[in-house]
């Protein structure tokens, strides 16, 4: 069993009234790809914007690598829904953003852009500004831009959500693809659970009012994960495990 | 190419001698008396012909314009980036500077110039008076409207606030900080005239060789003067412009130029070669 990297004792995050995160405890381990489902309003972001310390919880702590990191930043890498491409900048000062934004850009930060964008297929967009990408091509670049700066945790809310099926489809494979090659630690948002399925090795179902996670479920799907993955009988019994438990109250 | 330098810069000559054709139909066609409204061309030979008096005036006017303009818009940074990002400054700085531009600048220039005088610093502060607040509240709007994500993305990265408003907030700020500036520069000629002209008879300047030109009865001289002053005022709009486009590359294209210097990695060898080879080493 790989170690933990990210633990989380008795997280809790208030608005006024509303409870949007009840006490949560969670350990994610090291090289795992875990993915979060639920509905909008679940607490999905909010547990991500506190692991990532834009949040500081009302109580309990975050803890990385065994270090209590509870509302700082700086720990982890972050990607959006939205690529949050900055449109004055070409795709490699876009994929050295975090070093320009923390200390000098040096030419390693240059090469490693050059090395990953080259290696991932968007070698020759290097100096186009982001306006002339399309959306795939403009969520790999923040994608990359959020693995250049070597932080051991990704986490990644809905980073496809905006993307057609066909592109989307593309990107999960990329993203399990630079997953392995890397050996990051993923921590992934979606509402989607077949992209949840797919992509992860424990899936956590959250429920809304109060936020919470009311199920852990290990996910035995062989890898490399393939087309034939979206009819296997496990993934379909899997899926209907989820959605029970996701649409169960309706119905 | 030259069918983009066409469009860009014939149609606007095309309207301005469509203008100019409406000007002389006009005069002629409805007998307007030559010291009531000149022909155009007219008007360009009272400028052409009186040219060694007029451009020492002109340059005056172009020095009260441009300094006035650039400290007014130093000040409209100023006060935008201060009020954008102290929330009691924005409530108590802004009405004052609302109230600023209430009070009628014509009605402002004299007691300017009974305080500073009759040199170029009261001329040079009515133009920065009027330039300064389109400026100002262009970057009020711009800086509260950046992207909260991309801000919260720099906080993830641990990025000082320092660096998050020069990386981030500030370019973000460029198309809404231009169009300040367009509307500044469009004014700041006025404001000079203004100026020239409250400083009564004394010294030397357009206004008062219009001034002149107008008691002379010589329409032909008073319609070339405000020519000659409207013409001040579409070059330095322009050239606002043009600093516009040159800052701005990402707006027009799809690439970026190579880079004048590039500190160190362009010696290592541009292009391709350096993507590929560290790529070989690790694999």
């Amino acid at each position: 069993m790989a170690a933990t990297l990210l633990a989380l004792r008795d997280v809790t995050k208030r608005f006024g009234e509303a409870t949007a995160l009840a006490p949560t405890n969670l350990e994610i381990a090291e090289g795992s790809f875990v993915a979060i489902v639920g509905p909008s309003g679940c607490g999905k972001s909010t547990l991500f914007n506190v692991i990532a310390g834009l949040l500081r919880p009302d109580a309990g702590e975050v803890r990385l690598e065994g270090e209590l990191v509870t509302g700082a930043t700086g720990h982890v890498g972050y990607m959006l829904q939205k690529d949050l491409l900055v449109p004055w900048r070409t795709v490699e000062d876009n994929i050295t953003m975090a070093a320009r934004l923390t200390r000098r850009v040096t030419n390693a930060d240059r090469l490693e852009a050059r090395r990953v964008a080259t290696e991932y297929g968007l070698g020759e967009f290097l100096r186009h500004y982001p306006s002339a990408l399309s959306g795939g091509m403009r969520q790999r670049v923040a994608l990359m831009r959020t693995l250049v700066t070597h932080q051991p945790l990704l986490l990644l809310d809905e980073p496809f959500g905006a993307l057609d099926a066909q592109t989307r489809l593309e990107m999960q494979q990329w993203l399990l693809r630079v997953w392995r090659d890397t050996g990051r630690t993923v921590l992934f948002i979606t509402h989607d659970v077949d992209e949840s399925l797919f992509l992860a090795d424990r899936v956590l179902v959250m429920s809304p009012r109060p936020g919470r996670v009311v199920a852990d479920f290990a996910n035995p799907l062989s890898r490399p994960r393939t087309m034939e993955t979206l009819t296997d009988p496990i993934f379909i019994e899997l899926k209907s495990q989820v959605m029970r438990l996701l649409h169960g109250g309706q119905r | 190419m030259s069918r983009k330098l066409l469009r860009n810069v014939g149609v606007p000559l095309l309207s301005l001698l469509v203008l100019g054709g409406l000007w002389q139909a006009i005069v002629v066609g409805f007998h307007i008396a030559p010291y009531i409204a000149p022909r155009p061309m007219q008007a360009i030979d009272a400028v052409t012909s009186n040219w060694s008096t007029l451009w020492p005036l002109a340059l005056g006017t172009i020095r009260e314009t441009v300094y006035g303009f650039l400290v007014g818009a130093a000040l409209g940074v100023f006060f935008g980036v201060i009020m954008a990002k102290v929330p009691v400054l924005q409530r108590s700085v802004y009405p004052v500077l609302v109230l600023s531009q209430a009070v009628p600048i014509i009605a402002l220039a004299p007691p300017l110039v009974l305080i500073l005088g009759f040199g170029v610093t009261p001329k040079i502060v009515i133009v920065a008076w009027i330039v300064f607040f389109p400026v100002t509240v262009n970057v009020v709007d711009g800086l509260s409207h950046v992207d909260q994500d991309l801000v919260n993305l720099a906080r993830v990265y641990g990025a000082p606030r320092w660096r998050t408003f020069l990386q981030i907030e500030v370019p973000a700020t460029t198309t809404p900080l231009f169009s300040g500036l367009k509307i500044g520069a469009t004014y700041a000629v006025t404001g000079a005239i203004i100026g020239e002209g409250a400083s009564g008879s004394y010294g030397s300047s357009l206004a008062l060789y219009q001034v002149h030109a107008n008691s002379n009865l010589d329409a032909a001289a008073v319609y070339g003067t405000t020519m000659l002053m409207t013409a001040i005022g579409i070059t330095w709009f322009l050239l606002v412009v043009a600093t516009e486009v040159a800052v701005t590359p990402w707006q027009r294209r799809s690439v970026a130029r190579q880079p004048l210097r590039r500190r160190g990695v362009a010696s290592a060898g541009e292009g391709t070669s350096i993507g590929s080879t560290p790529l070989k080493g690790e694999s």
